[in-house]
């Protein structure tokens, strides 16, 4: 990566790097800040991070908070005055932005139950093993495990129900499984 | 993994990632062609060719051995006899760690192999070294229900092609491995993909598309190879897709149908076509005598809540023949009416010689269905002749998905999965692999998500439940099994079987064995470092003749990951 201003430079394309085609949302930018940390990177346990998010992945779920598909009281009031353009380059800004660690820790007993409960459902065959995230299917590797947790015991209540074959598999866990799931997960990437 | 994603990701918030993609383009073709000189100019794959591919020793030209489909290689210097001396040749690596189901394609000594998430690598097949690679430059909207797979390329004219996730179908120079163009097969948004490699004959390139996850309505195309303009289309789901009301699976079992309800259903709300599914994810065979085309199509959408979709769901979980100059309907036949277990038809279809009952021989179609049987239909009329002793349990089938999850055999990844079946005609055997994982079916009902994964409910391994696989030795006149050898885990990838009298496949734990074809006597094995779960293929180059596989291991049963092609011949040549 350090090599790379050195091939814009050769390529002349310095001149159009500096043109900000994020110009028309830095304002809104500064809003999700607020809450989602500068640049999307999430210190808030509470707010899921953003940044280096995938871009299909997040321009759906504005998608789905304006449309309500995704209820939430804070997001849909947020995303309800968004544009679909205006979505793409939320979208693209945060999914080019890098994941920050949260440096998180499962305890042997999560990773064992989370382990069993993966194989259970087959999660890896979407998410793949490292949970990295691609295209339509989020990152989940590293992400705040309170975030994760209230949004897999959200799928399974339906409060959040724009996935719902996810919702149908979260039915089938135990609650001793969702928090499992959720520290393994947040825990993924961390040493 | 996913190193382009990672590469055009934080590389300066405001430079378009088109730009930063010439750069590493330009970088990959550099490392371009020396294979054009090395046997001399002989990349073109004549028709001729591909029609002769089942007694071509040298070649492997389609990703199931010739038209059809059959997975009989010819050559016989590897052999019972002596294929416990077979040993490594060589190992390529690719950039890619992740599932591998491709076949490698061999063409007058090159190879053709696709990775996940669509790299194409060009090799010399005699020492593995790379001639050229290709990255498809992959758009936002990926899908898939059972990893970022590719099954290979088909090499056609001077041409290979592929399909990739995000809907397309990608014609690539053989000689460099530039790209000569592409297509968008359909909107990637709504859930088409494609993993499948594609068939060519007489002109035009045969693909069909994944989605049966996503409410899809399924089909197969027929592009003009040279330009890529679409000559035909054949829905796989028909706008009239009730049938008959059928209430026996093709085995003779009730499959417990509701169907007062169902009418009700279907006088209510009209026909489910448009989101009916029906994906075509494995490639057709092509009887070259007649003009048909016989290939199986993949199951209902939603895969497990059958009470929106009321009625037969034609023409899912069968096989179907259309007429190879014009897409028109031949004739089908459907194994499962209104399934809602996801034990679709998806095997590739092979056409051999059969018993037809009354002790003549007439042309014939076997699947390996995810039932776990061996179907044997006429080629004619896809009808029927006979079905195989049940290659796996079949505890409890069937038996309807419950909110709660009710267990049953064969689990939803069957039976057999996608992997391809041979067959050896001098012993009137089909090789098939086996899967017995126990699973429990959960409904849910479910309105179409407008794109997203759209399953009905859930399926779930019962962990606590022993599973396993078998290879299976199926006499297709008969429908007796011959032999039947255990594996340690259920079986998913192919099989090739050979002149030799050998049959080769891939395991999980990175075992690769050769079997007598005759008795399914183990006479060498191989352990790779990841699961052997692709097909393997053969070919022959100075004299020798080599077998191949990849070992990337498996998503959807999670077998350990890799990224190797591994070619073999016998010790000392
Ligand atoms: C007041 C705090 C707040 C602000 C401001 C805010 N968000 Fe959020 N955001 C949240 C919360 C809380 C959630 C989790 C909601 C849920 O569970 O659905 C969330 C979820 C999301 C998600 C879903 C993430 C995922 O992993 O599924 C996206 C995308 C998102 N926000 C984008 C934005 C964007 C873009 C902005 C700025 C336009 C923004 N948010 C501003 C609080 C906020």
């Amino acid at each position: 990566m350090r090599l790379l201003p050195l091939v814009f430079a050769l390529l002349g394309l310095t001149a159009q790097a500096e043109e900000d085609v994020f110009a028309p949302v830095r304002e809104q930018l500064q809003t999700c800040f607020s809450c989602h940390g500068e640049e999307g990177a999430s210190t808030n346990p509470e707010y899921p991070i953003l940044a280096g998010q995938e871009f299909y992945y997040l321009y759906v779920q504005l998608k789905d908070y304006k449309s309500g598909l995704r209820d939430n009281p804070i997001m849909g009031p947020m995303a309800s005055g968004l544009e679909k353009a205006e979505m793409k380059l939320l979208a693209e800004y945060f999914s080019e932005q890098a994941w920050p660690s949260i440096d998180y820790q499962a305890t042997p007993e999560q990773r064992q139950i989370a382990l069993s409960s993966i194989s259970a459902g087959q999660c890896v065959a979407c998410h793949l093993s490292g949970f990295e995230g691609n295209s339509r299917v989020p990152r989940a590797a590293g992400q705040h495990p309170q975030y994760l947790e209230l949004t897999l015991r959200n799928f399974k209540t339906k409060a959040r129900n724009n996935s719902p074959s996810k919702s149908s598999l979260m039915g089938s866990m135990s609650d001793e499984e969702i928090v499992g799931v959720a520290a393994y997960l947040g825990a993924l990437g961390s040493n | 993994m996913l190193i382009r994603k990672h590469a055009m990701r934080r590389t300066g918030q405001t430079l378009s990632g088109v730009a930063l993609m010439t750069v590493f383009c330009a970088g990959a073709s550099a490392e371009e062609v020396q294979g054009g000189t090395l046997y001399g100019d002989m990349h073109v794959v004549t028709q001729d060719m591909l029609d002769h591919a089942y007694g071509d020793a040298n070649n492997f030209l389609h990703t199931n051995g010739n038209y059809a489909q059959t997975r009989y290689y010819p050559a016989r210097q590897i052999n019972r006899e002596n294929v416990h001396t077979l040993e490594k040749a060589w190992v390529f690596e690719t950039e890619v760690v992740e599932s591998m189901e491709t076949t490698p394609i061999v063409v007058n000594g090159i190879m053709y192999v696709t990775t996940a998430f669509n790299h194409v690598y060009a090799l010399n097949a005699e020492t593995g070294e790379q001639l050229w690679h290709f990255k498809h430059e992959m758009g936002p909207i990926t899908t898939y229900c059972c990893g970022p797979n590719n099954r290979g390329v088909f090499p056609y004219g001077d041409k290979v092609y592929m399909g990739t996730l995000d809907a397309k179908l990608v014609a690539l120079n053989a000689k460099t491995g530039e790209k000569a163009w592409e297509v968008e097969l359909a909107d990637p948004e709504l859930g088409y993909s494609e993993t499948m490699a594609p068939t060519a004959v007489d002109g035009k390139i045969l693909i069909g598309t994944n989605g049966g996850e996503y409410g899809i309505r399924g089909f197969v195309k027929a592009y003009d190879a040279e330009t890529g303009e679409l000559v035909w289309n054949f829905d796989t789901v028909p706008e009239d897709s009730k049938g008959v009301w059928a209430t026996h699976d093709a085995t003779g079992r009730d499959m417990m149908r509701d169907i007062t309800a169902e009418r009700v259903a279907y006088e209510k709300n009209g026909d489910p076509y448009k989101t009916l599914g029906g994906g075509v994810w494995q490639n057709m065979a092509v009887d070259r005598e007649t003009g048909m085309v016989y290939f199986v199509v993949g199951n209902p959408s939603p895969d497990l809540y059958g009470a929106i979709r009321p009625g037969d769901n034609l023409y899912t979980d069968s096989l179907v023949a259309v007429d190879l100059e014009t897409g028109s309907y031949q004739c089908h036949f459907q194994y499962i009416a209104h399934d809602v277990w996801d034990l679709d038809a998806v095997s590739p279809p092979i056409i051999t010689m059969v018993d037809d009952g009354a002790g003549n021989q007439v042309k014939g179609i076997l699947h390996g269905g995810k039932t776990g049987y061996v179907y044997v239909h006429r080629a004619d009329d896809c009808s029927l002749i006979r079905f195989s002793d049940p290659m796996v349990s079949q505890t409890g089938r069937w038996t309807l998905p419950t909110k709660d999850g009710a267990p049953m055999l064969p689990g939803a990844n069957g039976g057999v999965e996608w992997s391809p079946m041979a067959i050896d005609p001098s012993l009137n055997l089909a090789y098939a692999i086996n899967l017995h994982q126990p699973m429990t079916y959960h409904v849910e009902e479910t309105p179409y998500p407008e794109g997203k994964l759209w399953l009905g409910g859930a399926f779930k391994v019962i962990a606590t439940e022993q599973q396993w696989g078998n290879v299976s030795a199926v006499d297709y006149n008969t429908g007796k099994i011959r032999w039947k050898a255990k594996t340690e885990q259920p079986m998913i990838g192919g099989v090739l079987a050979t002149g030799g009298g050998i049959v080769l496949t891939g395991e999980g734990n990175g075992l690769f064995k050769a079997y007598d074809s005759a008795s399914g006597e183990i006479l060498w094995q191989y352990k790779a470092k990841a699961g052997v779960n692709a097909p393997p293929a053969s070919y022959n180059v100075g004299g020798n003749q080599y077998i191949v596989v990849a070992a990337g291991g498996n998503v959807q049963l999670n077998y350990p990951r890799g990224n190797e092609i591994i070619a073999f011949k016998l010790a000392g040549r």
